[in-house]
């Protein structure tokens, strides 16, 4: 097995997502906001998903968000994440509107329920990354 | 929406099938070309007759074109060929463009085939890949979301909303375990309980392993030709009689409502197309990657309510003698799912039974049938309405 393999896929930032990776190193989870219709979205790109326009303002979010759904991980993908198990994805949905794949930090699994209020808690996992993660409050 | 229409002018001719299950140090190509040569077989052609390819893409294989080496494999020098990606939907996707391409007179007989070798011919180094790489590198996979948690996350909102219950699921993985015990070539033919498939492993909440796909090695290959070919040869040709596509997001965080999928859109189109109703469908291939997903596409389908799918399984509306015969040789769960060429069978199966050929796994009278796939946490769809000539 390659060492490319066993290690975390790390995100690979571009010219419309360095704003927020570079946002979550300070501690802030960016969305991004349309001047034109108002149409609040994640994940960044050049364009307003819903009305096209490029006229995109960058808001740090509350923060705030519930769990929309959940899994418990038992079965690692891959070489990687084996030291991991279990661990919880969820789907939080953001109090600006906006849904996103995140971590539950912890593993209170025995808590997590639908629609319970969790908080951003970034995660530092490599010198340059920190991840979106959300703690149950 | 457009009127024109593919209802009936092209047909499949031939189906055939590699070895499948276990099926050590045979690679992908030598699989895919073996189920060709078996439905050229079947249909009674010979491969100069074949002047389009359309193929998904193998795991196993280093290949980029696997439709143009496959060609290169068999000697075959077509004026059509594509590699299609749309995950799990790549079946039911080629087959609707091969009739496309047919009808637009692009080809006049296409070889639609798969095969991949994902049990024992991929690496490690293949099999992280696999798992890893469908989702996306930025927004998905950093956080450890392998594809199973895509429909993981789903199912979970479905037992929320509609308390649906770990035991229909459960319930899915039977039926079809039932199926393939009586499908000579299925790689799992012992009988399970509910209780076998509640006390096994773990995977990803709420899915145990016997919720899982298997996986294994296999190829299938199906033959398309005109209407006006048709007769041309050994079998009774089965018509496409409407066919549907829908691609809603690509991101899970996307799905604009987890648990009503866009295969609504997808098989209303093909209905539409179809001139029928799901109420009008005597057998189904429904792509099974998990229990979970059979019971949202029976709702999304509209073989029963949206929220009813559970009951609807526990009542055995989906086994011989219930509302719609699903996977009559065992699907996913229990047949064969080696990758992409997985929801083939689905066809060669929906095929042999329209055929009337399926001697005592036979639904009575199969007169019309579809075929569902789908894959990347519901983000592709695609639907294949089927029938025999006298339901032109």
């Amino acid at each position: 097995m390659s060492e490319q393999t066993i290690r975390k896929p790390l995100p690979t930032t571009d010219g419309d997502s360095q704003a927020l990776w570079d946002g979550l190193k300070e501690g802030k989870l960016l969305l991004q906001h349309c001047a034109d219709c108002g149409h609040v979205q994640y994940y960044q790109q050049s364009l307003c998903r819903l009305c096209q326009s490029k006229n995109l303002v960058h808001k740090p979010a509350s923060g705030r968000g519930k769990i929309h759904s959940y899994s418990v991980v038992h079965r690692a993908p891959g070489p990687a994440f084996k030291g991991d198990v279990p661990y919880a994805v969820l789907l939080v949905e953001l109090e600006e509107g906006p849904r996103m794949i995140s971590r539950l930090v912890g593993n209170d699994f025995d808590a997590l329920d639908f629609d319970l209020p969790v908080k951003l808690q970034t995660v530092k996992i490599s010198d340059d990354v920190c991840l979106p993660y959300f703690s149950l409050m | 929406m457009s009127n024109r229409s593919l209802r009936g002018k092209v047909a499949i001719v031939g189906v055939g099938q590699s070895p499948s299950g276990r099926v050590p140090d045979r690679s992908p190509l030598d699989l895919t070309a073996d189920a060709t040569l078996k439905a050229l077989a079947d249909a009674g052609m010979d491969k100069s007759e074949i002047d389009g390819v359309l193929t998904g893409n193998a795991f196993a294989s280093s290949f980029h074109r696997f439709s143009v080496a496959l060609s290169e494999y068999l000697n075959i020098q077509p004026s059509y060929s594509n590699t299609l990606q749309v995950s799990g939907a790549t079946a039911a996707a080629a087959v609707n463009t091969a009739a496309a391409a047919i009808n637009a007179g692009l080809a006049d007989t296409v070889l639609v085939a798969c095969g991949d070798s994902l049990l024992t011919g991929m690496t490690p180094d293949m099999a992280i890949r696999a798992m890893t790489e469908s989702r996306d590198q930025q927004y998905e996979m950093p956080f450890g979301i392998p594809v199973a948690n895509t429909f993981a996350m789903t199912a979970h909102r479905h037992m929320k909303e509609f308390g649906t219950t770990p035991e229909q699921m459960a319930q899915v993985a039977v039926t079809f375990r039932e199926h393939a015990a009586r499908t000579p070539g299925a790689q799992k033919t012992d009988p399970i309980t509910i209780e076998d498939v509640l006390a096994s492993k773990m995977v990803t909440t709420p899915y145990h392993k016997l919720d899982c796909s298997l996986i294994s090695d296999g190829g299938v290959a199906l033959i398309l030709t005109s209407a006006e070919r048709a007769y041309d040869y050994a079998q009774e040709p089965i018509f496409i009689l409407g066919a549907g596509e829908h691609y809603s997001h690509e991101h899970i965080f996307l799905m604009p409502e987890l648990t009503e999928t866009g295969a609504v859109k997808s098989a209303q189109k093909a209905y539409d197309m179809a001139g029928i109703s799901a109420k009008d469908v005597d057998v189904a291939g429904i792509y099974d990657c998990f229990t979970g997903t059979v019971l949202m596409m029976l709702e999304d389908l509209g073989f029963c309510k949206k929220g009813e799918a559970g009951p609807f399984v526990e009542a055995g509306e989906i086994t011989y003698g219930g509302t719609i015969p699903t996977n009559t040789h065992g699907g996913m769960l229990s047949y064969a799912h080696p990758g992409i060429p997985a929801a083939w069978y689905h066809f060669a199966e929906v095929v042999r039974q329209l055929r009337n050929s399926c001697g005592d796994r036979q639904v009575t009278d199969a007169e019309l049938g579809l075929v569902h796939t789908l894959g990347a946490g519901f983000s592709t769809q695609a639907t294949t309405i089927l029938g025999k000539e006298s339901t032109l």
